[in-house]
């Protein structure tokens, strides 16, 4: 009988003669895997699929710790909630994953995605070296080549077309770092059209958020939620988006016994965790919240004195919400009202309570308007700026909070200074760049389709180009695209060609391209879609696992990451690659001026502290290389629930963990950060605030400023302005300036410097001040109910483009065609024209798009991955049990979904389940490499084509774009479904 | 001694699959073998419950009564163990589990079956401890070194606990106290004919 | 015998109904809220959730919805897993110890009692006559020779562990087993032609007529003197040849079943497969058993009709007179047979 050794040595002699074999070399490695079996069956079973690398091979072995393992932290790239991945390294090879226990974040743990993060590094199918595409064909070139070529094209481009005819787009999963240094290089390149993820996911959430208290991010933090009683998740499913932000939720729920409500159109898995599900109509989310709402007034449970004190014009919002009664809502929802009535006094009376949102709310032609409904909802019941309520906003990647924050955006300068002259010239200063020559970089833009011409400056100042509409901005009349020229060049980085709707006129747009450059860890749709046939690059970028850097997690948060080992092949970090290029273009020494280069790549930690001598608009100036460090080596000191350390800690001394913004004042100041924004009960030093006094100090006779609320210790004990040099002068506190801080302000200042303020003194010294008298640097004014700068100022309902109920159109049309972001928005023309045609009819599913908890984003990276591919082999469209039998279509088996533009469709399998609603179909959005049912393998550069392919959703979506920010319609469009 | 567990607490757990890449990380577990898996439950249904399954290492283990070649072999940690130099790859133990665990790789002709795999739970196998012999044929030996297997480590809900059986009970039934409501311990009453009382 | 195989077909059919209803049995879930895009359905999904003991009641096994393609991961539990280990460990090593020993034993008495049926002799003694031409006996012994080692092969599943494994040591035993199992798995293809060929060859001569019915009354002679008729088969013979067809068919589909496995059925139907194998091959060996007692020991002069394929016209004619008759009615008419009879030494 054979025993583990553990319990007795008496069978253990029966295997030394196996292991002696083995030792002496009897059995060669192939007869000896052969004989373990496990290999040969890998090879056998998986195909054409490759198991593991030459180097993987090297450090096979136990996964022991010996003495020669280096333990490497960094952030897990697929989501925004931020865990800690813990690498083992033994001789620069990345060998094995330990749960990161430190972590108050993610306590050991991981999703599908984080558990298996190590094959991205390793992975054979990553780009490896730099290529271009000759006559269709890929071929290898040289990093110098690439840099030579590319960079001369570009200059071609730009002499002939303009600065803005090449588009710039950035990635979620850039650190801090390579998101800045990006977002400079587009500056000094002469250009605003500079984008990255989050136009797609969150830009509505960050223009709605923004608008209603300051801050345009999740309010609390992950953790906070286990201080909820009760939860409202709406269009979001984090159970497969943000796995690891369940242990917070599910611990909440069970902790306080609280209730968790889901709104979704879909039965989620996080709705399977709920105390109460509403289904709802796709696009309905406007009338679904004022229906709580309707509940609440009518009742009296809104929170009167916060609204009193705190919020700005809520009438305004009574008048709309009075017209949704509970017999409108369900018309129009499909939810009764007793239902909302149970979901709306849960929320309002069993307090805190908490709104999670994602992008089933985010992603429509009225995105900014639900995410303003949302905070409003917030408002009326009192819970923001406090423990376990809040918007707590979960986003996508890694870092798309930072790259947001950090201007990968084509609305704003880093950190959310605008495009005007002073946050131009705020960062000129910081840059050490002259103002002058920045402007001289930009287009003049000639009269053109009736409008007006614009200079240097006006164009500077004018928004980009989103995202969603690059291959518009290629593909339409010259006259119709308000800058000198069409998009002729598109530089992407780290991004999917395939996550953005209407794919088959991106097809028509990367046609048109004169230059189109992917750089990447891998190929991407765009290499894989049968458009072009010159005048394309991939470059390897390494994966941000192999980078320094820091990424800042949804509850802004920053996080140290640490290169866990060199790039692999012949990848390079998005350091160096922007640098290289910019020396190609002449501008490398006015990208790097003040931050040092080694190797030809310029160091995160610099960049940092670069970003820190300018960051203080949204407090990103406290927290050093030093201090993030300090962080991440003292995890385990962090509080789970309150994320801070002891007081009395040497290093990290009562921090919030990661230091989320606003971290105030430089960073000897010490400031701890802010776990949560808006908390009155804090002092400013702690963390604590008001709402941002964001929007003036008063309008149509109203104060704009708070009322009898400040933060706790505050010297001032009402509503307060912004800080400025001159408001200092009145309230006597210019005189707490240290002189050099006052020097500092007199030089930026001019002859203006009354006008320097907290968030453009560069000295800091203002935001010291401010925190040594207990307020708040931006003020402390009221939360806008009537956002009066928004399209809609109070949310009102529209009807998505493609309206699955042409009856309520006419009621409820989308916003009339206008001009935004330099394009022109038809969405009112094309849902005219989908009534008038009976599109409903012919397509009468409801299609909705949404995330797989194995893949990620566009899925190039995931799907290249075999532990995680393995899990979702084939692309499908969840369709209603009913609808299926209607149809003939019986689970597992082929069909088409047809979109109503383009004649699209896809061949994707049928999943026949009653989580989607009679009449509803959702399809998953990370699949790509098929193409209207044609396999696209052989377009991929050899070997680095992903295990798995499918249909891309994107194939079949259609149009509609947010007033506010361009945001896609992806969850909201027709289809319909036959058997293949 | 303690005697090693698995409890999977479905009202926790998400599908996520984390502890089925881990699963995978640790021990790269080729293609087409999946040690662990997460079923659901009523799927799309109010009342849907996922539970992720592995090898249970039972009491008493079917696997083990069954095999033709006596291959299996229970620790001290009563972790339920097999060699792969005796394993015949007959699928017998497949028939017997009660939960699906024991995977082969396809080799040989008629789709015959290669040597079983299956869940070690993290302890390798009967050759020696951290060789590299153990680990291309079973894994890696976490339990050696102290550790408890990943996918319970790395769950990311903490839905699924390994570790010796009456403390997992105790936690689970604690969870349950507090929170007011549980689905049970799944599979125990066949694993080990027990079962968590609340 | 007879109560034996009464017995076995009984606990087999058992096993089958205890297993089978696991393969069936409604699906369908409890909760039969309505789903509709438009009107939505007012879920609580904590309060609703599924246990274990309420779905073990809808079905005998639990079984959900996975995402890799491997069908049968979808079982959660199958307790049928322990049944089968029941049947197998508990049951199956006393079936066939008792059903092989106890026919090896009944044949020993039978020997005891009865001894070696001799030939008798007559004027036709010495003559031979053609009884199994070569290809036959070719199919005859590649069936023999395959059967005997999935035979022991076979066995080795249900005894080598433990008989053979505390000989020579697991590392030994494995290895062997190994093989075993390869050449159970190779072997059992030349053996599934090898019943077919027979089953072609033989199957005119093999259907029962009355004269089974006399031979079977008459004891078929080894009670007691004289022969009944017989054609080129006697009932006894027929018995073995549609033995041999019908057990050859059921080993040949449940031995498909298990090389392909899962191909066709789910875990319980595959649990049901392993059971008739096993049971059936156990029957099988016995009955072979006593095939090769008779045509070997139990009686002189039968072995010569594998062997040599020639037969003694003596024997011949007592034991399948008819067939004579008809044999040499044919030679008479027709050219001669090639062996020609041989005169007496």
């Amino acid at each position: 009988m054979l025993i583990k050794r553990k319990s007795g040595d008496a069978a253990r002699t029966k295997h030394q003669a196996v292991a002696a074999g083995l030792a002496a070399g009897v059995l060669d490695r192939r007869a000896f895997l052969r004989k373990s079996g496990l290999t040969a069956g890998a090879l056998a079973a998986a195909g054409t699929i490759q198991l593991g690398s030459v180097r993987k091979a090297q450090a096979a072995g136990s996964s022991a710790v010996g003495p020669d393992t280096v333990i490497k932290k960094n952030v897990c790239t697929h989501c925004s909630v931020g865990c800690t991945v813990t690498a083992e390294v033994v001789n620069g090879v990345w060998v094995g994953q330990e749960p990161s226990y430190a972590s108050p974040i993610n306590r050991g743990t991981h999703c599908a995605k984080g558990a298996a993060i190590r094959e991205l590094v390793s992975s054979d199918r990553r780009l490896k070296y730099p290529m271009k595409l000759e006559g269709g064909q890929w071929k290898r070139i040289s990093w110098d080549q690439a840099y030579e070529e590319i960079g001369d094209k570009l200059v071609q481009i730009r002499e002939k077309n303009g600065a803005d005819s090449v588009y710039w787009l950035g990635s979620a999963k850039f650190t801090n770092e390579a998101s800045y240094l990006m977002r400079k290089f587009a500056a000094l390149w002469g250009t605003n059209s500079i984008d990255h993820q989050a136009r797609i996911c969150h830009s509505t959430t960050v223009a709605g958020v923004a608008n209603t208290w300051g801050y345009g991010a999740q309010t609390n933090s992950y953790n906070d939620i286990r201080n909820a009683k009760t939860m409202i998740i709406l269009g979001g499913n984090p159970a497969e988006a943000h796995p690891v932000s369940l242990q917070h939720v599910l611990s909440g729920k069970e902790i306080n016994r609280a209730n968790m409500i889901v709104i979704d159109p879909r039965f989620t898995r996080t709705a399977a965790h709920a105390t109460e599900y509403v289904r709802i109509r796709s696009g309905t989310d406007i009338p679904v919240v004022w229906g709580i709402l309707w509940h609440i007034f009518q009742n009296g449970w809104e929170d009167k004195e916060f609204i009193a004190q705190r919020v700005y014009a809520m009438d305004d919002v009574r008048k709309e919400v009075a017209k949704w009664t509970p017999d409108e809502v369900e018309r129009v929802s499909g939810v009764p009202g007793e239902q909302l009535k149970r979901v709306a006094e849960k929320f309002a009376k069993e307090k805190p309570a908490t709104l999670i949102w994602c992008m089933g709310a985010t992603q429509h032609t009225v995105g900014t308007a639900n995410v303003r409904a949302l905070c409003i909802l917030c408002l009326a019941t009192g819970n923001v700026g406090k423990p376990g309520t809040g918007a707590n906003i979960f986003r996508g990647h890694t870092n798309v909070q930072g790259a947001t924050d950090l201007g990968l955006d084509v609305t704003s300068l880093p950190l959310y200074y605008g495009l005007v002259e002073g946050g131009w010239r705020h960062w000129a200063r910081v840059w050490e760049v002259e103002y002058e020559w920045l402007q001289s970089r930009f287009d003049e833009v000639p009269a053109k389709g009736g409008r007006k011409a614009r200079t240097r400056k006006e164009n500077m100042e004018s928004p980009g180009i989103t995202s969603t509409r690059w291959f518009d901005a290629v593909n339409l009349p010259a006259e119709q695209i308000d800058q000198r020229s069409p998009i002729k060049a598109f530089m992407v980085f780290g991004h999917g060609g395939n996550t953005v709707t209407r794919m088959p006129e991106a097809i028509d747009g990367m046609n048109k391209l004169e230059l189109l450059v992917v750089a990447d860890p891998h190929p991407t749709t765009f290499a894989a879609l049968d458009a072009r046939q010159d005048n394309t690059y991939l470059l390897p970028i390494c994966t941000s696992l192999e980078m320094d850097g820091s990424r800042t997690a949804s509850n802004r948060s920053i996080q140290w990451g640490e290169q866990i080992v060199k790039p692999a092949f012949e990848s390079k970090s998005d350091y160096e690659v922007l640098y290289r290029l910019a020396q190609k273009l002449g501008f490398a020494d006015k990208l790097c001026k003040n931050i040092k280069v080694t190797n030809g790549a310029p160091e995160a930690e610099d960049i940092l502290r670069e970003i820190n001598r300018g960051g203080w608009s949204t407090g990103y100036c406290g927290q050093s290389p030093e201090r993030l460090k300090a962080h991440m080596r003292n995890q385990h000191k962090f509080d789970l629930v309150t994320l801070r350390a002891p007081k009395d800690d040497p290093e990290v001394g009562g921090d919030y963990y990661g230091l989320p913004w606003p971290c105030w004042g430089k960073p000897g100041l010490r400031h701890p950060g802010s776990a949560i924004l808006y908390n009155t009960s804090l002092h400013v030093k702690d963390g604590g605030g008001g709402f941002r006094a964001r929007f003036g100090t008063e309008r149509n006779g109203q104060t704009l400023l708070a009322e009898n609320s400040f933060s706790k210790g505050s010297d001032l004990t009402d509503g307060y302005p912004e800080f400025t040099y001159g408001v200092f002068k009145k309230l006597g506190w210019d005189k707490d300036l240290t002189p050099d801080e006052l020097a500092t302000i007199l030089k930026i200042g001019g002859e203006k410097p009354d006008t320097v303020s907290w968030a453009t003194d560069l000295s800091g010294g203002i935001q010291r001040v401010c925190l040594d008298h207990g307020v708040s640097p931006f003020g402390n004014g009221k939360a806008r109910a009537n956002a009066w700068n928004l399209p809609d100022p109070v949310p009102v309902h529209r009807e998505p483009v493609y309206s699955p109920r042409p009856e309520l159109v006419a009621k409820y049309p989308t916003r009339p065609d206008e001009r935004q972001l330099r394009m022109p928005n038809i969405g009112f023309s094309v849902q005219k024209s989908v009534v008038d045609r009976g599109v409903a009819k012919d397509f009468p599913i409801i299609l909705t798009s949404g995330r797989l908890v194995e893949y990620e984003g566009g899925g190039e990276e995931t799907r290249s991955n075999p532990w995680l591919a393995e899990l979702q082999q084939d692309m499908f469209v969840e369709i209603n049990t009913g609808d299926a039998a209607a149809r003939g279509i019986k689970d597992g088996q082929w069909v088409w979904v047809s979109g109503p533009e383009n004649g699209a469709k896809t061949k994707v399998k049928a999943l026949v389940t009653d989580r989607v609603g009679k009449g509803v179909a959702f399809m998953p959005f990370h699949f790509s490499g098929w193409y209207q049912g044609k396999d696209m393998r052989d377009y991929y550069p050899q070997g680095t084509d992903p295990v798995v392919l499918g249909e891309s959703v994107n194939t079949v979506t259609t149009y509609g774009f947010d007033p506010v920010t361009g945001m896609q319609e992806t969850k909201c469009t027709l289809c319909q479904i036959a058997a293949a | 001694m303690a005697r090693m567990k698995f409890l999977c607490d479905a009202d926790r757990c998400i599908e996520c699959n984390a502890c089925v890449t881990a699963c995978k990380n640790e021990h790269e577990v080729p293609w087409g073998i999946n040690r662990r898996r997460v079923v659901t439950l009523n799927d799309g249904k109010p009342g849907e419950r996922s539970v992720s399954m592995a090898c249970m290492h039972c009491t008493d283990a079917p696997c083990a009564a069954v095999c033709p070649v006596n291959c299996f072999y229970t620790t001290a940690d009563a972790v339920v163990l097999h060699s792969k130099d005796i394993c015949i790859g007959c699928g017998y133990c497949f028939y017997a589990c009660p939960f699906g665990a024991p995977q082969y790789p396809r080799v040989g002709n008629f789709g015959s079956r290669g040597k079983m795999d299956k869940c070690t739970y993290c302890s390798g196998g009967p050759e020696a401890d951290f060789s590299t012999a153990e680990y291309e044929k079973y894994g890696s030996n976490r339990l050696a070194e102290g550790k408890l297997p990943l996918c319970a480590e790395m769950c990311s809900t903490k839905a699924l606990l390994a570790g010796d059986g009456e403390m997992i009970a105790e936690i689970y039934k604690l969870r349950v106290i507090k929170r007011g409501y549980g689905s049970g311990a799944w599979g125990w009453k066949t694993a080990y004919r027990e079962t968590v009382a609340i | 015998m007879r109560r034996a195989t009464t017995f076995l077909s009984t606990l087999l059919l058992a096993v089958m109904l205890l297993a089978v209803p696991g393969a069936f049995g409604p699906a369908q879930a409890q909760n039969p809220i309505q789903a509709d895009g438009q009107n939505p359905m007012g879920a609580r999904p904590t309060a609703d959730s599924v246990n274990e003991e309420f779905l073990f009641k809808q079905e005998s096994k639990i079984r959900g919805r996975v995402s890799i393609p491997d069908g049968k991961a979808a079982n959660l539990i199958q307790p049928q897993g322990r049944e089968y280990q029941n049947f197998r460990e508990r049951w199956l090593p006393w079936i066939g110890a008792l059903t092989i020993l106890g026919m090896l034993a009944a044949l020993g008495a039978f020997f005891l009692f009865r001894g070696r049926i001799m030939m008798e002799h007559s004027q036709e003694s010495g003559k031979k006559i053609l009884r199994f031409n070569a290809f036959e006996r070719f199919t005859h012994w590649m069936t023999a020779v395959c059967f005997i080692i999935l035979s022991l092969s076979g066995l080795n599943y249900i005894f080598g562990k433990r008989l053979l494994m505390p000989l020579i040591g697991p590392e030994a035993f494995g290895a062997i087993a190994q093989w075993a199992k390869y050449s159970h798995v190779y072997l059992a293809w030349p053996f599934m032609l090898g019943v077919a060929f027979m089953f072609v060859l033989w199957i005119k001569d093999n259907i029962p007529n009355k004269v089974d019915w006399a031979w079977i009354k008459a004891g078929g002679g080894f009670i007691g003197k004289g022969h009944p008729h017989a054609a080129r088969f006697n009932a006894g013979q027929k018995g073995v040849f549609w033995m041999v067809a019908g057990f050859g068919a059921a080993m040949a589909a449940t031995g498909l079943m298990m090389l392909f496995p899962f191909a066709l059925t789910d875990i319980n139907g595959m649990q049901v497969m392993q059971v008739i194998h096993s049971v059936i091959g156990i029957v099988f060996i016995a009955g072979i058993l006593a095939h090769i007692y008779i045509g070997t020991l139990g009686m002189e002069g039968a072995y010569d009709a594998m062997g040599s394929g020639k037969v003694d016209l003596a024997w011949a004619r007592a034991h399948h007179d008819l067939w004579v008759e008809k044999e040499q009615a044919r030679t008479a008419s027709g050219p001669q047979l090639k062996g020609h009879p041989a005169p007496a030494e």
